[in-house]
């Protein structure tokens, strides 16, 4: 089976990898002090979360309990504002997407100890096959701990962006290979690939990961930013946010005659 | 219901009677008014050649006999029968084609935003007669099978001379599958104007046209029932639809 494309910070050599092998690694994209201040508000907002009893369990990805989702991330911190809108992502958007391209969600992944694997799937699910030839979405996980052997690092194929379906029931046999990286690291994969969050059969760690996806224009966001954000959420967000929102529209789109920003 | 999945459209007449064409054409005019009123155009450069066809946007939100005509349940029927019960109202517009307006670049409504091949339909227009249709005044015209078309690459030369026209009398509904190639036809008459209004529904994981978060005042939103509420997106679960399953090994 093909392997994983070896970690790369150069970001052409990146862009290649996302072709060849539908995903690619490249360390350090966060600094040391951006790292350290993500994964504060992280876990801020996950105890926050758990506090008032507001935490998302037995997400249909997750086969118990015990993994925990962290939704509406760009109301939450600018840290995830941040990621989602980071320039080394945004240059693998535009090259595996084209631009305009939309967020369509953005949400964090923790895995606990004793947290099981979670449903293999590939990203763009809501589109029927047969498929196009072109991936349609593309997902940039942020690593704000390391990924190791046994803490749910997410498991995945190389390469079968090119078998262009979702997996079926008969290929949940199919090798899987373990992404291992570096906390303050970027996983980047496209929507065909078939992916599922790892085991944490760790004692004591867990595993933060914030997870963008984006996709072609055309599709509708898995979350509604126009309940999400407020005004001055809006008001302050740069032009390639406001794209990436929908906030920018031309032709049939528009608001009143012009485009809402 | 048939004929639609077979040849691409059908035509029900008599939807509306001859009261409520009336009274559908008299707030049409005026959602005419109160959107020149509010400053909002009429008319789309790029989308027609003339200001002879008047354009109106957001029916939604100008009159309440929109927000039940978008619901009417013949349409409906339709668009579950064409698209299957995930569908959300992409757009509802209208189009008043006045002597001397003159037709649009020939497109498919599914070809121009969906990558193809076009396999299946996604999109599709429930087209309200609010005015006899024909030839002279401007109805739209299609190109036969051309539902069937999967690329562009197979798309015939010379496809204005093969077109027809869809004909109509007032109150009726002509549903069209959003791969059907077509365009507005010439209005030719002297005195003849030609009011068609669309109701353009998407299968729910495409975003639709109109933002309706932003384009609806909060007083309408507040005042919608659950149903259209749901089919306009309006609430926090956005796409979520699942064609495959997850596969789960434990």
């Amino acid at each position: 089976m093909m392997p994983l494309p070896a970690p790369t910070t150069d970001l052409k050599e990146a862009q290649s990898c996302l072709t060849e092998y539908g995903v690619c690694i490249i360390p350090d994209a966060l600094s040391k002090d951006e790292l350290a201040r993500a994964r504060s508000a992280f876990y801020r907002e996950i105890e926050k979360d758990q506090k008032n009893d507001d935490i998302v369990k037995g997400f249909a990805l997750d086969p118990d309990e015990l993994n925990q989702r962290l939704w509406n991330l760009l109301a939450r911190d600018h840290s995830f504002v941040h990621m989602a809108e980071h320039p080394i992502a945004l240059a693998l958007v535009r090259h595996v997407l084209g631009w305009p391209a939309l967020l369509s969600n953005i949400s964090g992944n923790l895995t606990v100890p004793g947290s099981l694997r979670g449903g293999l799937h590939a990203d763009q699910i809501f589109v029927p096959e047969p498929w196009t030839e072109d991936p349609q979405g593309m997902i940039v996980a942020w690593c704000l701990d390391d990924l190791t052997e046994e803490n749910g690092a997410t498991e995945l194929v190389p390469g079968s962006h090119r078998w262009n379906h979702h997996p079926r029931k008969e290929d949940e046999k199919v090798d899987m290979i373990k992404v291992i990286a570096g906390a303050g690291s970027l996983v980047a994969f496209e929507s065909r690939i078939w992916h599922r969050t790892g085991e944490n059969s760790s004692k004591d760690k867990t595993r933060a990961l914030v997870l963008p996806f984006y996709t072609k224009p055309i599709y509708r966001s898995q979350e509604n930013w126009f309940l999400t954000l407020d005004e001055k959420f809006i008001a302050n967000a740069s032009d390639e946010l406001l794209t990436l929102l929908a906030y920018k529209s031309s032709g049939l789109g528009l608001v009143y005659g012009r485009s809402p920003q | 219901m048939d004929k639609l999945a077979e040849q691409g459209f059908c035509i029900v007449p008599d939807v509306l009677d001859e009261y409520e064409v009336r009274q559908t054409k008299a707030a049409l005019l005026n959602a005419v008014t109160e959107s020149e009123r509010r400053g909002l155009p009429t008319y789309m450069p790029g989308l027609d050649p003339n200001e002879a066809n008047v354009r109106v946007f957001n029916l939604i939100e100008l009159d309440k006999i929109f927000r039940e005509l978008i619901l009417h349940k013949t349409a409906l029927a339709l668009v579950k029968g064409l698209l299957g019960e995930g569908f959300l109202i992409s757009n509802f517009t209208a189009n008043i084609a006045r002597p001397g307006s003159k037709s649009m670049s020939i497109h498919s409504d599914q070809g121009i935003v969906i990558p193809e091949p076009w396999l299946q339909p996604w999109a599709m227009n429930i087209i309200w007669c609010l005015d006899d249709v024909y030839a002279e005044n401007g109805a739209t015209r299609y190109l036969p099978g051309s539902h069937k078309i999967e690329k562009a690459s197979e798309l015939p030369p010379e496809m204005r001379s093969q077109m027809k026209p869809f004909e109509a009398k007032a109150g009726s509904i002509i549903a069209m599958d959003g791969r059907m190639w077509h365009t507005s036809g010439d209005n030719v008459t002297d005195t003849s104007e030609r009011a068609l209004l669309f109701g353009y529904y998407t299968a729910n994981f495409i975003r639709p046209q109109a933002n309706w978060n932003a384009v609806l005042s909060s007083e309408t939103i507040s005042g919608l029932d659950e149903g259209l509420f749901d089919y306009l997106g309006l609430g926090p679960s956005a796409n979520i639809r699942l064609t495959g399953t997850l596969v789960n090994q434990p």
